[in-house]
């Protein structure tokens, strides 16, 4: 009896009991419906971060940071400075290493004024996948060009809504640099109390006194480093350049930017953050600079910074665990999106199986009917069956003919609940869009039915039903045929 | 010299029913010869149609054995005692064992699923066949639209499609008219006068000794006595 065969007479078979056969099929379509919905949205969830960690090139992203750890052994090993950035970008496999110094600009674009962020770029990093998502205009030219490129978070605040309109404006943009002055003459003299005034407190003759002179000498130069800080924060000259704006960012989901408002040439940057002092606005800077001891010696090394965390810009070909270890080698704490990405993808394996053990709950509920619906048919078909074996059939294709009938119900099942199944996702999907629309929230397809999910839906369909016709067929193989042929 | 195809040797098959044992078929040894007519006559019970079965494969013996030319039937493997219903035997029944749901067509193209014969041969060797019985106009007619003589002939063409050695019948006109009965003896007198052995169980000793060659008698399992027709 070839394949073909088998179909047919399963067919035939299941045309002759119409109405059992698709209540016991029903059972089989709503379990794989409601597999493939759950899957299917696991699935679409999970597509749309790969996407989203593919577009923004995060799969090449590794962020590096300075190891604050005390027990570390070199002090300045564990800085990211311009030295450091050469090395990282020496490592097999970074294609590039470029810093994040984000800091604080007033942008003023026509008669709209605001503060935003900024950050600096080099032309090739800013063509880097992490930034590749253009969306008016085009990126600036040179490092040091007075062009600049908005994100399109600050585009609303400036009053544009098409970043077309933007392009070719021109942008005043201001940034507040620290003062080693102002915060040196703010241990002096601070507003309202001049260091004179201090001093007219100290009692010199007590100064005799161990424990009296413990307690000025503390208390003298807690409020210096104070005033230190305070003078660098606060007392800061403001430096405006004019620019260009070339282009604009779109940052909806490019988590990397989001806070960024403007990026500009490195060399312009430069210019704008450090145009009095060597190290950045930003606290960080002068704290790694004080640690490092470079404070004092922006006159002896005007290439002098100190970054918050360097990024690097990897070859997808080349493991990046192997690329991790030489960063971490040179003492540095590492951050991978790649790495971050198994995990997801570990959550996301436990939380399909999840559904998958819910939707497989359900088909073996539909296996039950199979079973009953096959063992009827045993019963009734006694006479066939008899009738087949003294035709010359033998007890391994009796067997088959009927798991071809459990499997020809599964597959129908299956395929007619996979087609269930997708109905129920698009109506999820448009449910779900349109809550997300109400919320303000970025728009995305929740579900996906991947070719795995149908493959993986039909052959559960198949093989669940296949196990459930395997005891029915067992029975009809080992029919008697004299007894069967007599039982009329 | 004599072609034996179908011997027995003590061949028993006994039932336990409870504490009862049935001897169905109690030590008979018997011989047919190829292209013999051989009729087992015999009362209800008597053992004849259990003798059938053990002969056409259907049945394994408890006792003794039943040899096919040179093969033991009882020592082939189930699969070999499969092929051997497929290829060598074909099979009549009282009660026609037609699948009611199957077209007459289909129900004798069903005998030739287990014998490796190609699709498109399949349906024109079953044509053939049913044409030559007279059924051209019922081909694709089901059983219930049968009447029983022509139910049974759809059954005899589903017996010899695949071209048997041996052809078993089951009191193939218990369940006929007499009209019915006459016209199903003719066809398997003629198809034993082409060659083909027939062995027929029947309690119609008359119908035995007209269109049989040999009638053999059997009584509680055991071979009351023989005579040649």
């Amino acid at each position: 009896m070839t394949f073909r065969d088998m179909i047919d007479i399963s067919l035939g078979n299941l045309r002759r009991m119409k109405l059992r056969a698709f209540l016991t099929i029903s059972g089989v379509v709503i379990a794989i419906g409601a597999f493939v919905a759950m899957l299917s949205f696991g699935a679409g969830n999970y597509r749309y971060v790969s996407d989203q960690y593919e577009e923004f090139g995060l799969f090449t992203t590794m962020i590096v940071y300075p190891n604050d750890n005390k027990e570390s052994d070199s002090t300045n090993a564990t800085l990211l400075d311009r030295d450091a950035l050469e090395k990282l970008g020496k490592i097999p496999g970074v294609r590039l290493a470029y810093p994040f110094d984000e800091f604080e600009v007033t942008v003023t674009v026509g008669d709209s004024l605001i503060t935003s962020k900024a950050r600096s770029l080099s032309p090739e990093v800013i063509k880097t996948k992490l930034f590749s998502n253009l969306m008016a205009g085009a990126y600036f030219h040179s490092d040091s060009s007075n062009e600049t490129v908005v994100t399109s978070s600050i585009l609303n605040e400036l009053g544009y809504e098409n970043g077309e309109d933007i392009v070719g404006k021109v942008m005043v943009l201001s940034v507040k640099a620290p003062s080693l002055d102002s915060a040196l003459i703010n241990i002096i003299v601070q507003e309202g109390e001049p260091i004179v005034e201090r001093l007219r407190e100290i009692r010199f003759d007590s100064l005799f006194n161990t424990e009296y002179r413990r307690k000025i000498m503390e208390r003298e130069f807690n409020e210096g480093i104070k005033r230190f800080i305070q003078g660098f924060m606060n007392h800061q000259i403001t430096i405006s350049d004019t620019l260009t704006i070339t282009g604009v960012l779109e940052t909806t989901g490019g988590r990397r930017i989001r806070s960024t408002g403007v990026i500009i040439p490195e060399e312009t940057a430069r210019r704008l953050s450090h145009g009095s002092f060597g190290v950045g606005s930003d606290p960080t800077g002068l704290f790694a600079a004080m640690k490092s001891g470079h404070l004092f010696s922006f006159g002896e090394d005007e290439n002098y910074e100190s970054y918050p965390q360097v990024t690097l810009d990897i070859d997808p070909y080349i493991n990046y665990e192997i690329i991790k270890d030489s960063v971490e080698s040179f003492g540095y704490r590492t951050f991978s999106f790649a790495e971050q990405f198994k995990e997801i993808q570990r959550f996301f394996m436990y939380y399909n199986l999840g559904l998958a053990v819910v939707g497989l709950i359900a088909l073996v509920t539909a296996s039950l009917g199979i079973v009953n619906t096959m063992v009827m048919s045993i019963i009734e078909r006694r006479k066939e069956i008899g009738i087949l074996k003294s035709l010359g059939a033998y007890e391994g294709e009796i067997k088959r003919l009927f798991l071809m009938e459990s499997a020809v119900i599964g597959a129908i099942g299956a395929t007619v609940g996979i087609l269930v199944g997708w109905v129920v996702s698009r109506i999820g999907s448009a449910i779900l869009k349109y809550i997300m629309r109400e919320q303000g929230v970025p728009v995305f397809e929740p579900f996906a039915l991947p070719l795995w999910l149908i493959v993986l839906a039909f052959s559960f369909g198949v093989l669940i039903a296949l196990l459930a016709g395997s005891y029915p067929a067992s029975r009809a193989a080992r029919v008697d045929p004299v007894e069967a042929l007599r039982g009329e | 010299m004599s072609d034996i195809i179908l011997r027995t040797a003590s061949l028993c098959r006994h039932y336990r029913r409870g504490i009862h044992e049935i001897r169905a078929v109690d030590d008979i040894n018997l011989q047919i010869e190829s292209g013999e007519f051989v009729a087992v006559v015999g009362a209800s019970g008597s053992g004849k149609s259990t003798l059938l079965n053990l002969l056409a494969g259907l049945d394994s013996p408890t006792a003794g054995k039943v040899t096919y030319r040179n093969k033991i039937l009882n020592e082939l493997s189930r699969r070999e005692l499969a092929t051997y219903r497929a290829e060598k035997v074909g099979m009549i029944f009282q009660s026609f064992n037609l699948l009611q749901h199957q077209s007459a067509l289909k129900n004798v193209e069903l005998a030739l699923y287990f014998n490796h014969i190609p699709r498109n041969d399949r349906e024109k060797r079953a044509k053939d066949i049913l044409i030559r019985l007279g059924l051209e106009d019922r081909i694709e007619h089901k059983p219930a639209d049968l009447s029983g003589g022509e139910q049974q002939r759809v059954a005899i063409a589903r017996a010899l499609v695949k071209k048997p050695e041996l052809l078993f019948a089951d009191e193939p006109t218990g369940n006929l008219d007499r009209e019915n009965s006459e016209a199903i003896a003719e066809i398997l007198k003629e198809l034993n006068g082409e060659g083909l052995t027939v062995v027929i169980v029947t309690h119609d000793t008359e119908l035995a000794g007209r269109i049989a060659g040999r009638t053999v008698r059997m009584h509680y399992g055991k071979i009351a006595g023989g005579e040649s027709g």
